[in-house]
């Protein structure tokens, strides 16, 4: 049915015996959810119920340490959005639509060919990007120091998600919550633009002359796509959740699942994506400060309820807002106008040459975040041996780890993980910028010039977490 | 110009860059320096401690509030900082079966160069994991050649797009 893989591809579902098999096996999705979900409400009861000193409690050494780190530096730029098909917060809305834990339902009263419960409402056109995702997850950044060292916090956002997820089931069609509103999904789908991993179909001219589009409509095999993409017409990863439904209900064995370059899509396709890219490397600046910084002033005003600096708060959160929304957007706008001057294109359209550069941002902006996360788990890893133990902080020690003494792993070595790392993003930086240059302005020294300015901006961005993390 | 000359022009640039930022950092002659350093939750004042390679550091170290500690990267040493207490119990992360001993001061030569972070050890509140200072060590040959190199890689990029646009491999 299907040719060779593009060139730099690999087709993981030929190349990896059993990976098709287990992939399009019904129960796959809800066998890996389950677990997670468990752990998850132990978590939710130990935020609760456990001790309040956040490195004594599960809820903020495993989710804000450990689970972050995984995301961010292992899962995001290898996996692309996995975490999005075994996320636990959807679970209970997402059963509700389908009443089926891991069957497929076909019928009527249904969406496409499946038969759904709920309102069924469409999610309002207005609304379809990700904007909601942005002012949510800076709302949430602006109070991270009370997210990520107090459990009950954590419990109280993360279980608030739950509720809202479940809510949004009920009233929109498909996983709209996931699409739209969920904080951490919009940064995922920036990022997974760098995925070393791809869903994509083998040949569009199959798609193109399907009659039965399963992949959109669902059927007795399978339901229709959740995150309401045209799987066939994938071009980028941003809103693909890797749900495999696609693979399943596919009448011509026509989806698969790639392995490909690093970074290999570049082009942001709206405002609300490229102010993604900017929110995302801000909040990577701001927290290096605040978090990794020495500066005991900035982090009084980012943690008031114990400072009780309400005035140093206004003052943090007011600037990180401005900084986020339209000191970076923009410098950036600045930049990406005097290229387009330097190539001598002044009748290009600037939305098309701002969006198309804003792509340097997200290897840059990965890079920093996985930099900024490096320590983190470095420096404060040995707390999970202790919460493994006694994960509620209540004196217990399940596995004689509880009372294991605080042991940094080699943080003097951090900063050569974190220099790699910012070189890394630099280079796919400057490479993104160029090569939208080079498709924009054509080749030679215009496409050169043209992307200096952005190109220079990259590289002063790159100095400054440098200098933040080894100056 | 051939791809191996050009991939050799290209890292020499960057390699330039990188030697160049690490060689521009100043040197100065070893001295003894005595530092005053309180701890807070949660921020140790000074928060920064710039000293250069052989200085010899005193540093004193009193708590204003609760129970601190001041774990140093690369220095292998530990305190315990107690409120009131002129002594802070000092232990050593490689002989950790070592008993503490009670100092007024901890004496260390700066012999490593770059930034090393001091970290509160001890949990004293909710921002515990993030309460530390930072110890530069000049001259910081680590910072000079990352700004070199990352200069570097523009550098290179610019010079390889202008030869592949032109057409030479």
């Amino acid at each position: 049915m299907s040719g060779p893989p593009p060139s730099g591809r690999t087709d993981l579902l030929r190349a990896v015996p059993g990976l098709k098999w287990l992939l399009t096996r019904r129960w796959f999705q809800f066998a890996v959810v389950l677990p997670n979900l468990a752990f998850f409400y132990f978590f939710l009861i130990a935020g609760v119920f456990g001790s309040p000193v956040g490195n004594r409690n599960i809820i903020i050494i495993f989710v804000w340490i450990l689970w972050w780190f995984l995301l961010i530096a292992v899962m995001v730029p290898f996996t692309s959005r996995m975490w999005c098909a075994v996320c636990p917060i959807p679970f209970f809305g997402e059963w509700y639509q389908r009443r089926a834990l891991v069957s497929a339902r076909v019928g009527k009263p249904g969406v496409g060919r499946n038969r759904m419960r709920g309102l069924k409402k469409r999610w309002p056109k207005a609304l379809s990007n990700i904007w909601f995702q942005n002012i949510g997850f800076l709302l949430l950044c602006t109070f991270s120091v009370a997210l990520l060292t107090r459990p009950i916090v954590s419990a109280c956002v993360l279980g608030g998600l739950i509720l809202v997820a479940t809510v949004l089931h009920v009233i929109y069609r498909q996983r709209a919550f996931c699409s739209y509103v969920c904080p951490i999904s919009g940064f995922l789908s920036l990022y997974s633009m760098t995925s070393m991993i791809e869903v994509r179909s083998n040949d569009r001219e199959t798609c193109d002359s399907c009659t039965d589009k399963g992949c959109l409509a669902g059927g007795e095999s399978g339901w229709g796509c959740p995150w309401n993409v045209y799987p066939s017409k994938l071009d980028r990863n941003n809103y693909c959740g890797l749900c495999m439904e696609c693979l399943k209900t596919c009448a011509h064995d026509n989806m698969t699942i790639r392995a490909r370059p690093f970074c290999s899509d570049t082009l942001l396709k709206g405002y609300d994506e490229a102010w993604k890219a900017f929110i995302m490397i801000s909040l990577a600046l701001v927290y290096s400060v605040t978090l990794l910084g020495p500066w005991g002033t900035v982090k009084d005003w980012a943690n008031p309820t114990e400072s009780g600096m309400w005035g140093g708060f206004g003052l943090y959160a007011g600037s990180l807002w401005v900084v986020a929304l339209l000191v970076v957007p923009g410098v950036f706008y600045a930049a990406s106008r005097l290229g387009r001057r330097l190539a001598g294109a002044t009748e290009a359209p600037m939305k098309e040459i701002f969006l198309g550069f804003s792509g340097v941002l997200v290897p840059l902006g990965l890079m920093a975040w996985i930099a900024f996360s490096i320590p983190l788990i470095f420096v404060n890893g040995s707390y999970i041996l202790n919460v493994v133990s006694d994960p509620m902080g209540r004196g217990w020690d399940l596995l004689g780890t509880a009372r294991f003494p605080w042991t940094p792993f080699y943080p003097e070595f951090v900063s050569y993980i974190q220099i790699p790392l910012l070189f890394i993003g630099l280079y796919y930086a400057l490479r993104t910028g160029h090569r939208f240059a080079r498709d924009r302005f054509g080749g030679g020294p215009a496409a050169v010039r043209a992307c200096a300015p952005v190109a220079i901006l990259s590289t002063a961005v790159a100095c400054g977490f440098l200098w933040l993390f080894v100056g | 110009m051939n791809k191996r000359a050009t991939g050799a022009a290209v890292f020499l640039v960057l390699g330039a860059s990188a030697v160049g930022g690490m060689l521009l950092q100043p040197s100065a002659p070893p001295q003894e320096r005595r530092i005053k350093m309180t701890a807070r939750q949660y921020a140790f004042d000074p928060p920064v401690l710039r000293v250069n390679k052989g200085d010899t550091v005193r540093l004193r170290v009193t708590s204003l509030d609760v129970i601190h500690g001041l774990y140093m990267e690369a220095f292998d040493f530990n305190a315990l900082i107690i409120p009131d207490s002129p002594y802070l119990e000092l232990s050593h992360p490689s002989r950790p079966d070592e008993p503490a001993e009670k100092v007024e001061e901890i004496v260390f030569v700066a012999d490593k160069t770059g930034k090393f972070r001091y970290r509160c050890s001890h949990t004293c509140g909710s921002m515990h994991p993030f309460m530390q200072g930072e110890l530069v060590v000049a001259p910081n040959r680590l910072l000079g050649g990352g700004v070199g190199g990352l200069v570097g890689l523009l550098l290179a990029a610019a010079f390889t797009a202008l030869r592949r646009d032109r057409g030479i491999p």
